[in-house]
């Protein structure tokens, strides 16, 4: 079987490259990239004139919810959203239920993603740093790595005691697994929901001050200075966040961060009069936050874009701000929010963009994926995206179960139509049927 | 709601209670029902719409959370679709999440009256203090008005700062840097961390509760310290204006924020905040219905 992505801008920061051509995979992997003149024995075309055709996309922030949660999400319904997203690989966290923090979870996990029914795309699990996410204790990280995680992290409940952090660095380091850190002091933001400020003020609820994101954030930075225990930290909201790491970085620690959609695309006036959809970790911040964390963006101090895909069920949002759950469902609209408020905006070039939704993830935990290059992957994955179509992100039509999300009803510019891994995995409405061409 | 509204709804209470007083008759809104929803303790609010409701010959339902499904883990936003399709006529409802009347609303399809929603607004409470310093001052313009004591934490300072700003006194909120918020910019009024200065020239002293808790948080050291730095006493009020009114929405700690003398002194319209609290909800209640039944 022969398929060729035919005249499209190929995007691969991976190898530099920006230049109109083709990919032609056979046999799941791609044999060729450039300008391909030989068409004969090609089984399938598709003509991505004016389309992007970049690696697979490769998100490293995503909650599955299984086990524990199906009423959520589930490992097919996820992977599915995230091959709709554009995604080929996304890295699941560890806070389901029970944790994701020994080898057995971490091969169920695996299977389940494996199914036929699933969406097809590798599923990278993310292991509990701490047995049960309690941040007493270490969990067997050497066997669970053997298993497949490919980083450690206690997500959104982290590690408070710094000696323990201190030590989780030391072992991580020695066993190479790199840590993901979402960074709070939790005596700062406890009992909090909304960023600490003059909404804050104005709605009656408890502000969640940007001194436990940044006292926590340089925290583990000089931790990871320390020990040189590669540390990446998530879902950055603050300027001075951003500060504390292009500090940490220029010290030469090996701390990278990634941002999410949400933290770039909203402020905390978006929560209007109490809209629960909005309700982040860490919290939607301001116009000035926005500001500094384009121009991280930019001058790459933010290595990278997460989704922070974090589902939740309807009825769990329907409650009270106080009483809501942070977080929602994100994976199929982040690809167009960067697209529309970071590369149409002039903010980041279209080989910028993949590399932060591609290649740096991919690279920063050793991933196979984010590029297109010939050799060395298992399968092709690579992502057709029409920069240009504009739509407007309808969460009754998302593939994931949750339909809480602060993108329902957003006009985006820009989306993937075709995603591959190995063959073709999804396939948008949007791509018109005229442009494929089967001759077997 | 716009001013003229603001105004017409404080008129409103002053004629009722005149008539109530006078023995005479109010509109009669016999048909309308309403659910007294307390997810909160509260005696004094609940009884004052009781009675505001008693008043306007409207029956009135308690659905004390203890002994409704509530405790059966129904979330809020079944029981009020319950409450709606069993045609209860309005909600009067305190929650301890901030804008929990908001979803109410939204779930309920009918007027929906907030009697304390976390640390949000309690706009009935501001309403009765409002009419109460009317009583006594004829006009809010230019008067000023000085909040004292917890703001952060409390729905009666930010209800009050709100009306009372907008209806033109000049409002002050005082209180330690630790019980103010820490971003005034959206509240109306000054901020003031010194009570001789945050009450010089008053017109009227609100004073907030204190909690207890507060000192476990660290927001504050001790009460005795507290009270030596912010409590309302015939001392602190030398640097009020004259005639300044001492006002509390209660319930009070009294010798903490406020001492005894001054709570129970002439200038103390501490009570007559309790009273006119009937009037302005039978005028809320008046107001919410459109009046469509007298």
């Amino acid at each position: 079987m022969k398929t060729l992505l035919r005249n499209g801008r190929i995007l691969d920061p991976s190898l530099e490259l920006d230049e109109i051509g083709s990919v032609l995979i056979e046999n799941d992997q791609v044999i060729e990239i450039g300008k391909i003149e030989d068409l004969s024995d090609i089984d399938e075309v598709y003509d991505c004139t004016g389309f992007w055709i970049t690696p697979g996309l490769v998100d490293m922030h995503v909650h599955l919810r299984e086990p524990g949660d199906e009423h959520k999400e589930t490992i097919i319904s996820g992977t599915q959203a995230a091959a709709a997203g554009g995604y080929t690989t996304i890295c699941c966290m560890p806070n389901t239920n029970p944790p994701l923090d020994n080898p057995a979870i971490v091969d169920f996990i695996l299977d389940r993603a494996a199914s036929p029914e699933a969406g097809g795309v590798f599923v990278a699990p993310v292991g509990a740093l701490t047995k049960g996410l309690k941040g007493e204790e270490l969990s067997n990280l050497a066997a669970m790595k053997r298993a497949g995680i490919v980083a450690a992290s206690d997500e959104g409940f982290p590690i408070q005691n710094s000696q323990i952090m201190n030590r989780a660095m030391v072992f991580c380091n020695q066993i190479g697994l790199p840590i993901l850190a979402h960074c709070d002091d939790s005596n700062l933001s406890k009992g909090g929901s909304m960023n600490e400020g003059a909404v804050s003020a104005m709605l009656g609820l408890k502000g969640i001050p940007r001194t436990s994101e940044e006292i926590a954030t340089m925290r583990n930075c000089l931790l990871s200075l320390h020990t040189g225990c590669p540390v990446h930290i998530m879902r950055v909201s603050t300027w001075g966040a951003v500060e504390i790491i292009r500090l940490i970085k220029s010290l030469g620690a090996p701390v990278t961060c990634e941002i999410c959609p949400m933290h770039f695309v909203f402020t905390e006036d978006d929560i209007g009069e109490f809209d629960t959809k909005f309700k982040m970790q860490p919290p939607l911040r301001t116009k000035v936050d926005v500001e500094l964390l384009l121009q991280g963006l930019q001058d790459g101090t933010i290595d990278c874009i997460a989704s922070d895909h974090s589902p939740h069920a309807s009825h769990e949002v329907d409650v009270p701000f106080d009483e809501a759950p942070f977080g929602a469902s994100t994976i199929e609209a982040t690809l167009g929010a960067t697209l529309t408020y970071l590369t149409h905006s002039g903010i980041l070039s279209p080989l910028e963009t993949v590399r932060k939704l591609s290649t740096m993830p991919a690279e920063i935990l050793n991933l196979d994926g984010g590029t297109l290059k010939p050799e060395g992957l298992p399968v092709a994955q690579v992502t057709v995206i029409d920069p240009d179509i504009e739509w407007t992100f309808d969460r009754n039509k998302s593939f994931s179960k949750s339909k809480n999300t602060p993108f329902h009803k957003m006009k985006l510019k820009g989306k993937a139509v075709l995603t591959f891994s190995g063959s073709e995995i999804y396939r948008d409405a949007l791509f018109p049927a005229e442009r494929y061409a089967i001759y077997i | 709601m716009p001013n003229d509204e603001i105004v017409g709804l404080l008129d409103l209470a002053t004629e009722f209670k005149a008539k109530i007083i006078a023995g005479e008759d109010v509109p009669s809104m016999k048909k309308t029902v309403i659910g007294l929803l307390f997810f909160e303790n509260s005696t004094r609010t609940r009884v004052s719409f009781e009675q505001a409701a008693f008043y306007l010959g409207m029956r009135s339902s308690n659905f004390a959370t203890s002994a409704s499904s509530m405790n059966k883990g129904e979330t809020l936003k079944d029981t009020i679709l319950t409450l709606r399709h069993e045609r209860i006529n309005g909600l009067v409802m305190r929650h301890k999440a901030s804008g929990a009347p908001m979803l109410a609303a939204k779930h309920f399809g009918g007027p929906v009256l907030n009697a304390g929603d976390g640390q949000h607004e309690h706009p009935t409470q501001a309403l009765a203090d409002a009419l109460t310093i009317l009583e006594r001052k004829t006009s809010l313009v230019g008067l000023n008005v000085s909040i004292v004591g917890d703001v952060v934490h409390s729905r009666v300072a930010r209800s009050n700062a709100w009306l009372l700003d907008k209806l033109g006194a000049n409002v002050r909120l005082v209180g330690p840097r630790t019980l103010l918020p820490p971003h005034p910019s959206m509240l109306p009024g000054e901020f003031c961390d010194e009570l001789e200065e945050g009450i010089s020239g008053a017109d009227v002293i609100i004073c907030l509760r204190l909690q207890k808790e507060r000192m476990a948080e660290g927001m504050i050291s001790s009460i005795g310290e507290y009270s030596s730095l912010y409590q309302i006493n015939a001392e602190t009020l030398r640097f009020a204006n004259p005639g300044c009114l001492v006002m509390h929405p209660g319930p009070i700690n009294r010798g903490v924020e406020i001492d005894d003398v001054t709570a129970d002194g002439d200038s103390s319209v501490i009570n007559q905040q309790v009273e006119n609290g009937v009037f302005v909800r039978m005028a809320a209640f008046y107001w919410c219905f459109g009046g469509q039944q007298s």
